[in-house]
């Protein structure tokens, strides 16, 4: 009996060794590749539930500007939907000008965003005017 | 007996005045009331913050020159089952166009017109009138560059008992001279709700 369960384990490890990673720019979901030691209908429902429990949602890593020849301010924002659900939300950016002050504007309005589940996003956002140098950027539930 | 019949009523003016709806203001900066089937102030706000932001970073608006465009605002076109004021929408574009500080727009011609502006030119030949006063002839600048465009919707029954409206905004910027298309987008928002609920006011 022993000797069944040192093979069984001995087989998950053999195959998960032998697990070839896909091209790290081409994001195959679940239940779409493959399944893996790490992701298989066994494991799959733990590691939702696991993951729901400890909260995971969007996460921004990086949020990056520059002057398009237009002139005018462009704002790329990277993030990460770290949860296993579509995550859909609102935000809204407001520019600033050199002095730090709030640029009025019609197109800082609340606008929808969704992201799938354990993959990148990004939200691109141009300034209406030239004077913008800076912004900053609010997120509310999507009701 | 008439006092009480008085009492009952003021009792159930009362009572009236307690169930009644109370009117309580938008606040339309952050807004958290339920989506509706038909096109409310939020989806007009979405539609041309996006439109703005798709024709800026295109750079149609952006003159080789350094000068500023002279833009007119064309026919938008309401092909949905509201009532549909399209300078909702338009007016909105329009200010953030001028505010770019790239074009300026123009009111002596398209649906942006000005009638003030004919008129006034009307009054040179007018005794009451000082002729030094009254706009030249050949003083108004023609346009560069138009918009046009149309807004749009698709109903789509989705099951037993709900629907799914879709909403186009396309709008297209043209050269005058060459014909020629600088910038288009299109702009979709989509509903799905009770087939009981109305998407035409």
């Amino acid at each position: 009996m022993k000797k069944l369960e040192i093979i069984l384990v001995g087989l998950i490890v053999f195959a998960s060794g032998c697990y070839k990673h896909d091209e790290p720019k081409v994001h195959l979901r679940e239940e779409v590749g493959s399944d893996t030691a790490g992701s298989n209908i066994v494991t799959r429902p733990v590691t939702h539930a696991f993951s729901a429990l400890i909260g995971e949602g969007i996460e921004v890593n990086q949020a990056v500007t520059r002057r398009n020849d237009a002139g005018f301010l462009e704002l790329y924002v990277n993030g990460r939907n770290e949860s296993y659900n579509t995550r859909r939300f609102r935000y809204r950016i407001e520019w600033l000008d050199a002095d730090g002050i709030v640029i009025e504007t019609k197109t800082s309005v609340w606008l929808p965003m969704s992201a799938m589940g354990k993959s990148p996003f990004t939200i691109k956002a141009v300034a209406p005017r030239p004077q913008a140098v800076d912004f900053r950027m609010d997120t509310r539930k999507w009701e | 007996m008439k006092a009480k019949v008085l009492y009952l009523i003021t009792m159930v003016c009362i009572l009236a005045a307690g169930c009644a709806q109370e009117t309580t203001m938008i606040d339309t900066m952050h807004d958290e009331g339920k989506a509706v089937m038909a096109l409310d102030y939020r989806d007009f706000d979405m539609a041309a913050s996006k439109m703005v932001q798709s024709m800026l970073a295109s750079g149609a608006l952006k003159k080789a020159d350094g000068g500023r465009y002279v833009v007119a605002t064309g026919r938008i076109v309401n092909d949905t089952t509201q009532r549909i004021d399209t300078d909702q929408l338009m007016v909105k574009i329009e200010t953030e166009i001028l505010n770019s500080g790239q074009a300026v727009m123009t009111s002596a011609i398209g649906s942006g017109s000005d009638e003030l502006l004919h008129e006034t030119r009307e009054l040179r030949d007018s005794e009451e009138f000082d002729p030094n006063t009254a706009a030249k002839r050949q003083t108004l600048i023609a346009p560069e560059l138009t918009i046009s465009g149309k807004i749009f919707q698709r109903s789509i029954r989705y099951d037993r008992n709900t629907q799914q409206i879709e909403y186009y905004f396309q709008l297209k910027l043209s050269d005058v001279k060459s014909g020629l298309r600088f910038w288009q987008d299109e702009t979709l928002i989509g509903k799905r709700g009770s087939n009981r609920s109305v998407s035409w006011q």
